[in-house]
């Protein structure tokens, strides 16, 4: 008796069907085979599926089974399949009817339960793009799956129970997705700007960076407030709209990070890994290509802590993607493009031993060491970096005190809403472009959106012989002065802009 | 071709000499010896009138404004001066040097035929190109070792009349130098820093043994006029600076604060009471102008 299943393979963000075919054959030696390029997880999936209709007080048939997941040249991967064979092989014993124009997805326990899966969001789209009603996935995965409208999704939470749908006898309702207050992201506002003492530079820096999307590095001492005023970016930064929460939220399907009932994702992800990271985990790869980190960052922020201290060959590869937005995975069997439009904030020390420059200990690198130190990023990398800002040692203790420096602190609530508003001032501007903010403006763009005044100009080009700045980095200036000029509600670049633009320029942060 | 110059030459620096036992008895040299030393006194007073300028390696801001403006100075006062080629505040005394128009002798702690540290090959031929001399006591392609350092250093006190140390910390190697020319009898100059600072350690305790604190050329010029010599070829080192005119009050402002002590833009704009934003702006022009400079992370009075 021949049963067929629908269910469906996610490679990278793409989905495609999956016929998974069961045949119970009434001759032959008891057997049970999965054919159609199964890897290791799908073959193991027989003992699972065998096991969990056992414990699920069905008699396992002695019988020869056969299971074909179809197209049968694409390889297969991953523990998804469990339920439509079991749904394939217990339809087969029963004869009970399996619901039309449904889609099975999701992993079996061995007591016959069904486990949070990943990739049930992506299920989920791709049933409504093909037309299937009925989606049945994991009871865990089930609300990531209910994001999508116009599908019924079904909570399942074990085989029994999906028999007794089955049956009639007792019907599992489909599920209303309902929005998790915070979803991977801990809290909204976890770090406030007004709690970062001092340091008003490179604050109102990273108002810039989030007003217009710019990358930014943060030199300075151990201890200056670096990783505090980088965890602090997202809070500034405008809350995801619907198609970008829904582009992060496929990735982070895709690389199942999303937890057990998890949601759509509200907040920008902040994504800091370890200076150890390899290029793989960074960028995305392996022999099935899986998410890097720059992929779950989309949309949200990458923070690169101890920039230096990275590999170069990881440090290089983030070049394409911080240009592209997007990272090609190639493969001899297959070819996955993962979106990474992300901001990239990085934070270095000044030398080796961190104390280049600071006011009370000493630094005891020799220029050779600082040097070496300060080459390993290269000048490419660096170019693609928009705002350069030293974040000086601070005395907590005398700020705390300082009258006049609490005057400036500001709570990240005030600092988003000029953000905001730049922000829209952008959508209008780059509404005939594929763009989004200043930052991801190429040369055409300058041009059309950033016409300079002949004093301007002329402050520009007296910057470039004193600072000695080179032609790359006359492009950023525009750019960062075209987002402080939007910040200010100012159609055009004034020489203010300009001149404070300047300040974020790159310098060498030592003299020798 | 091998230059050397044998302790019986007659050519030979008498101040060098002078050191007894302690005098090496052959020097190894690149460039023109007579340019400096001639027994008939030359151009350059047949070296009499040498200024050991060394300090610390991790030179700090101060200390490389300290050498700006004491050892131009002296050097466009014709002075020749004598250090150790080592970065930090020897190497900005070779480049000070020669920015003037004056001479200047490095003493290599290695062979002769090695540059040391090697990236400073710029400044090594730099300092060949204008009429300067490049000595050590070894040849070939002899490796610094640890003890070669400290025994360079007894040529650099040795050829020079006074010594002028600039920032040096506790363990510095530029006290060793220091302690040469007190045993050679020659003067030991020194430049105070702020007590706060390590690189300033070792100026205190120089000062305590009885070095005189110098704050400006003048100190160290009047030294060598009373030898009954003067330079006819002085530069004014502030000639051609320009250094523009504060329009604004607020520019005064800045620039009042920044003469008694430099900063960062933060504390300016606390002190001043006004956004970071504004006060970028404000900074970026100034810099644009020539008023102030910006190094590590702070302003500077230009």
């Amino acid at each position: 008796m021949l049963i067929k299943v629908q269910s469906a393979a996610n490679r990278g963000l793409e989905t495609i069907g999956v016929d998974v075919e069961v045949n119970v054959a009434n001759r032959g030696l008891p057997a049970f085979d999965i054919v159609g390029l199964p890897d290791k997880e799908v073959q193991e999936s027989r003992e699972r599926v065998k096991t969990a209709i056992l414990s699920s007080r069905i008699e396992f048939p002695q019988k020869k089974i056969t299971v074909n997941l179809a197209p049968a040249d694409v390889p297969k991967e991953g523990s998804a399949y469990d339920l439509p064979i079991a749904v394939g092989i217990l339809a087969a014993l029963t004869n009970c009817p399996i619901p039309e124009k449904s889609l099975f997805f999701g992993e079996l326990s061995l007591s016959g339960d069904l486990r949070h899966t990943k990739g049930a969001l992506l299920l989920a789209l791709f049933a409504k793009e093909k037309g299937y009603k009925n989606v049945f996935v994991p009871k865990d995965s089930a609300n990531e799956a209910a994001i999508v409208r116009g599908v019924n999704v079904y909570p399942v939470e074990n085989l029994r129970q999906l028999l007794a749908h089955f049956a009639e006898r007792q019907c599992i309702l489909p599920l209303i997705y309902q929005p998790v207050k915070e979803t991977l992201s801990d809290d909204l506002i976890e770090f406030d700007m007004k709690d970062v003492l001092g340091q008003e530079q490179a604050k109102r820096a990273m108002e810039i960076a989030a007003a217009g999307g710019h990358n930014i590095l943060l030199v300075g001492n151990p201890g200056a407030g670096k990783t505090m005023l980088a965890r602090a970016l997202p809070g500034i930064l405008p809350s995801l709209n619907e198609a970008e929460s829904l582009e992060a939220t496929k990735i982070h399907s895709v690389a199942g990070v999303i937890p057990p009932g998890g949601a759509l994702l509200v907040a920008r992800q902040f994504r800091s890994p370890h200076h150890t990271a390899s290029q793989v985990g960074l960028i995305g790869g392996g022999s099935r290509p899986r998410p890097g980190e720059i992929s779950l960052a989309h949309r949200g922020v990458l923070f690169l802590d101890e920039f230096n201290e990275f590999p170069r060959s990881v440090l290089e590869a983030l070049r394409q993607p911080l240009e592209d937005g997007f990272v090609t995975i190639s493969r001899s069997q297959e070819r996955v493009l993962y979106p990474a439009r992300f901001m990239l904030v990085a934070s270095a020390n000044p030398c080796p031993c961190g104390y280049l420059n600071h006011p009370k200990k000493a630094c005891v690198c020799s220029v050779q060491q600082i040097k070496k130190y300060q080459k390993r990023i290269s000048g490419p990398l660096l170019d693609r970096i928009d705002l350069h800002v030293d974040v000086p040692p601070v005395d907590v203790k005398e700020l705390a005190e300082n009258q006049k420096a609490s005057e400036f602190l500001e709570p990240s609530k005030l600092i988003k809403e000029r953000v905001m508003f730049a922000r829209k001032i952008q959508q209008a501007r780059f509404a005939e472009d594929l763009i989004h903010t200043n930052a991801e403006m190429k040369n055409s763009h300058i041009k059309k959106y950033c016409p300079l005044s002949k004093e301007v100009e002329q402050i520009l080009q007296q910057a470039a012989m004193k600072f000695q700045l080179s032609a790359r980095v006359y492009l950023k200036m525009i750019k960062v002065a075209r987002t402080i000029a939007d910040l200010a509600d100012s159609p055009g670049i004034e020489v203010q802009h300009m001149a404070e633009a300047l300040q974020y320029r790159s310098k060498s942060y030592s003299e020798g | 071709m091998e230059k050397i110059i044998n302790i019986q030459d007659k050519n030979y620096p008498k101040l060098l000499k002078e050191i007894g036992k302690d005098a090496p008895k052959q020097l190894y040299y690149k460039g023109n010896w007579s340019d400096i030393f001639s027994a008939q006194g030359g151009p350059a007073s047949g070296g009499k009138n040498c200024l050991a300028v060394v300090g610390s390696r991790h030179m700090t801001t101060y200390g490389k404004q300290v050498v700006e403006k004491i050892v131009s100075e002296v050097a466009a006062a014709g002075i020749t001066i004598v250090s150790g080629f080592m970065y930090g505040v020897d190497a900005e005394a070779h480049k000070t040097a020669l920015q003037v128009g004056g001479r200047t002798i490095a003493v290599m702690p290695c062979g002769i035929d090695l540059i040391h540290p090697e990236y400073q090959q710029d400044l090594y031929a730099e300092i060949l190109d204008n009429k300067g001399l490049i000595i050590s006591e070894y040849e070939g392609s002899t490796q610094p070792v640890l003890w070669t350092y400290p025994r360079r250093n007894r040529i650099v006190a040795g050829l020079s009349k006074a010594a002028l140390i600039i920032e040096a910390g506790e363990k510095s190697g530029s006290l060793i130098t220091a302690e040469f020319a007190k045993k050679y009898k020659r003067k030991v100059f020194v430049v105070p820093g702020p007590i706060t600072s390590e690189n300033s350690k070792g100026i205190m305790q120089l000062i305590k043994e009885g070095a005189e604190a110098v704050s400006s050329a003048q100190d160290i010029l009047k030294y060598y006029n009373t030898l009954g010599f003067r330079s006819s070829f002085a530069l004014d080192p502030k000639g051609p600076r320009d250094s523009g005119i504060p329009e604004s009050s607020l520019e005064i402002k800045i620039i009042n604060q920044l003469q008694r002590e430099a900063l960062g833009i933060d504390m300016i704009s606390r002190n001043l009471g006004l956004p970071a934003a504004k006060m970028g702006t404000i900074l970026s022009m100034m810099q644009l102008k020539g008023q102030i400079k910006q190094e590590g992370n702070k302003y500077y009075v230009n």
